[in-house]
């Protein structure tokens, strides 16, 4: 059984292999489209039925109703991220773009943790010969600070080896190592951060690689941010 | 552990026969280089040009054209050796029939031969293609061009004439690509021809609109043409009325029969979007069966060859696509399920990666029965600068009109997919590929198009000629040293088609069969050997050979000795041996 929540903390049972009900979702998001758990059990929801284009067209229409919604902005970014996999490669390149200009406008409404960590992650899928990496570093650096300002949450974690990855995509790999040390000493549980600091040279790369990989489902599901709040 | 002093005797010895066989084969492997590049003392080192164009477009078309570069092999003068003709294509820029002397020297014989002249103002070489289309017993030559193609008769001594207007096939074409099989079983080959660009005149083009309109299901491309053979010279457009009716970016075509049925199936390769898999269903017409055999792809599908590497009695496609730091599309390997659909396995089997890939070409050549694969790739390789920023700039911008050639950035003498070491995927007895490129010396960086395989030397192992864009080509003599066995069948048909295209030849040796056939041009940028070669391994006497015509007539010979030539007439008991005279 899969638990699927919407509205007002309605918890609705769906059957495994049973299509959720799209509609039901988007009616609560459009009452509270700033709802970062409704947006995103909504996108789960999306991935489920795979009916991406309704996804985009959705928030799309929600962002011009409530222009002012970082949250509803970071969800239809993130919306074009539920689609990359699915998409050919040239279409990832400009799913990807146009999901970083979403974050943007999230960023500038709503300065947050989560709308740096996102759009600073999401450079770092972007090849070398893009050079995007540094922006990536930059973002991750901001996201590093206000977890530091801030009290201590599990999610934290992702800003550790994410900016780590940014420092390696960088070509320094000694900071990557020390960032993801660090990170360990909060952590030292995290399979990734284990997994990172046991690696070097080649094995190292086909390892980021393996995790950046546009191919690959990137998992969006932000219950993390509301479950440690 | 063990129960007696006998079975541990028995136990070491053979550990320590195993020890000994990784000594000797770790020796070997370090130590041998099996492929010896031969291009300049052989005499076939002249370099092929890219065509420069000179219209408005021109700027934006040098870094999209980088194309025509083949070569195609067939015993043209029937001397028992096989020679090659290769692609130029600059304007005034002359293609070359390269004769075999016997002695692994060629003589260009194209201008007395009359097939030089393929590249003009309004006409530049992109690929050829060796066929008897007149069941006269001597390969002809089609030129295929971005222009018009060339039919040349092969009249015999030496020399040809150009027939194309005789024979039914003027039409304007930017061609890429040609394959010749009888898909209807009248005893004459039919011609296959794939389209890059849609026939605008791309020398003058009247439009700038005529580039692909999309990266991944661009549909105003050339597509591919269907020439039925009328068996007296002639031939008749018949393209839509046996079942195709394409428009995308041909850029190869390969024909093979997916279920063992008797009928050649067509596998078309596409860039920019969505290979295509047609059935071929027995009554002279396909049927398109793309969704259920492979799927809707939205890769950039450069070559189809096919060949039985795991040797289950099915033959295989190997399609290669763009595998980069900036597109990771991963190659085909579709492997062939036995019903008329394919799986990839490229990715386990560890031949996903190949770079910016073109031609691939099945054949085995350590002669251990092993179907390996050798990969060229690479697009242009030029100055330091990526041009991989500019062409995303382009491809990030709302709503642009991919169609429309200004809209793309020049490219200048900027690199892309550049620079990239080709592959030479050893078989590993069905468990897998492993890249010996390096080892073997054939890991060059030239932008690689065409690989056509055959025995130039006729020693039973398989040779390579490699066309790279706007350079000199690659003659690479396979020297290996295993020892291994072969046998290689010339076919001719009697009631089949005469150069037996299609015929499949199963050989039984050492308590194994392996299957290969005729093909008629399989493979980006080439055409190789029309013989068909088999290793055997340890095995020095053939058990079994079944020829399948296609005809339908089956046609068995029985203990035969390896390491010959074997000339076979169909429905002749009697074999020959192929005799050589240099």
């Amino acid at each position: 059984m899969k638990r699927i929540l919407i509205g007002t903390g309605l918890c609705v049972l769906v059957a495994l292999g049973a299509m959720p009900d799209l509609s039901k979702l988007e009616a609560a998001l459009s009452a509270d489209p700033d709802n970062i758990r409704y947006g995103s059990e909504y996108r789960q929801a999306v991935i489920q039925t795979k009916e991406y284009d309704r996804s985009l067209k959705f928030f799309e229409k929600l962002v011009a109703d409530h222009p002012t919604s970082g949250n509803a902005y970071l969800n239809y970014g993130f919306a074009y991220v539920d689609k990359i996999p699915v998409a050919g490669s040239i279409t990832q390149v400009i799913l990807a773009n146009t999901a970083l200009s979403h974050f943007s406008k999230s960023i500038e409404l709503q300065p947050s943790w989560i709308g740096y960590y996102t759009r600073g992650n999401s450079y770092l899928y972007w090849p070398k010969i893009f050079n995007r990496a540094h922006l990536g570093v930059e973002d991750l650096e901001q996201c590093m600070k206000l977890q530091k300002a801030d009290k201590p949450r599990s999610y934290h974690v992702r800003a550790y080896i994410a900016l780590g990855d940014g420092y390696w995509k960088m070509d320094d790999t000694p900071r990557a190592k020390g960032i993801w040390q660090e990170g360990a000493k909060i952590y030292p549980n995290n399979a990734q951060l284990k997994a990172r600091l046991s690696k070097d040279g080649d094995e190292l790369k086909t390892y980021i690689d393996d995790v950046l990989d546009p191919n690959k489902r990137v998992d969006t599901d932000l219950h993390e941010i509301w479950e440690a709040q | 552990m063990f129960a007696n002093k006998r079975q541990y005797t028995k136990a070491f010895a053979a550990a320590v026969l195993i020890g000994l066989a990784c000594i000797a084969g770790g020796a070997t492997v370090l130590g041998d280089k099996w492929f010896e590049d031969v291009t300049r003392r052989a005499g076939v080192a002249n370099k092929h040009t890219n065509r420069a164009f000179k219209n408005p477009y021109a700027h934006i078309m040098a870094g999209y054209t980088a194309l025509g570069a083949s070569a195609a092999v067939a015993d043209y003068d029937g001397d028992g050796f096989e020679d090659v003709f290769v692609t130029d294509s600059m304007e005034g820029g002359k293609n070359h029939l390269y004769h075999n002397n016997g002695n692994f020297t060629f003589t260009d014989v194209a201008e007395q031969a009359g097939v030089a002249n393929g590249n003009d103002a309004h006409n530049a070489s992109s690929d050829s293609l060796w066929f008897d289309y007149n069941n006269d017993g001597r390969p002809d030559l089609l030129v295929v061009r971005f222009g018009q193609n060339q039919l040349f008769e092969n009249l015999g001594g030496g020399k040809f004439r150009e027939v194309t207007r005789q024979a039914g096939l003027i039409g304007y074409k930017n061609a890429i690509t040609a394959i010749a099989f009888d898909y209807d079983h009248d005893g004459y080959v039919d011609l296959f021809v794939g389209s890059y660009f849609q026939p605008v005149n791309v020398f003058q083009p009247e439009t700038p609109r005529f580039f692909p309109e999309s990266f991944e299901t661009a549909n105003n491309g050339g597509g591919i043409t269907v020439y039925h053979n009328n068996g007296n010279g002639t031939f008749t457009d018949v393209t839509e009325k046996i079942g195709f009716k394409l428009s995308g970016w041909t850029l190869d075509l390969g024909h093979g029969d997916a279920n063992n049925d008797g009928w050649d199936d067509l596998y078309i390769a596409c860039d920019f979007g969505t290979d295509r898999f047609f059935v071929n269903n027995g009554d002279g017409t396909f049927t398109d069966r793309t969704e259920k055999a492979i799927g809707f792809d939205t890769k950039k599908g450069m070559n189809a060859d096919w060949g039985d590497y795991d040797n289950d009695g099915f033959l295989d496609i190997y399609v290669t696509n763009i595998t980069d730091d900036y597109m990771r599309e991963g190659n085909f390997l579709w492997h062939n399920n036995g019903n008329l659909t394919f799986t990839d396995v490229a990715r386990e089997n560890g031949v996903h990666d190949t770079g910016w890939g073109w031609g691939g070409k099945f054949f085995d050549y350590d002669n251990d029965g092993w179907l390996d694969l050798y990969v060229v790739n690479g697009w242009v390789s030029a100055g330091k600068e990526s041009y991989v920023p500019d062409i995303f700039t382009m491809v990030t911008k709302p709503g642009i009109d991919f169609a429309d050639a200004r809209n793309w950035p020049p490219m200048g003498n900027k690199s892309l997919s550049g620079y990239q070491k080709k592959r030479l995927f050893h078989n590993e007895h069905g468990t897998g590929f492993k890249d010996e490129a390096a080892r073997h010396g054939v890991d060059s960086v030239k932008d690689g198009r065409g690989i056509a395989v055959a025995d130039f030397d006729n020693d039973g192992r398989m040779d390579l000629f490699i066309a790279n864009a706007n350079s000199e080509p690659y003659l690479y003599r396979n020297t290996q040293t295993t020892g291994n066995h072969w046998v290689q069948f010339l076919l001719e048909g009697t009631k089949s088609n005469r150069g037996a295209v299609g015929a499949q030849v199963r050989v039984t040796a050492g308590g194994r069969t392996l299957l290969s056939f005729v093909n008629g041009g399989n493979g980006f940028g080439a055409q190789s050997t029309s013989r068909v070669h088999f290793g055997l391994g340890a095995s020095s006497i053939i058990e079994r050979v079944e020829i399948r015509w296609p005809s339908g007539l089956k046609q068995v010979l029985e203990k035969l000795s390896a390491d010959h030539i074997y000339k076979i007439q169909e429905g002749k008991a009697k074999t020959e041996l192929l005799v050589a005279r240099r």
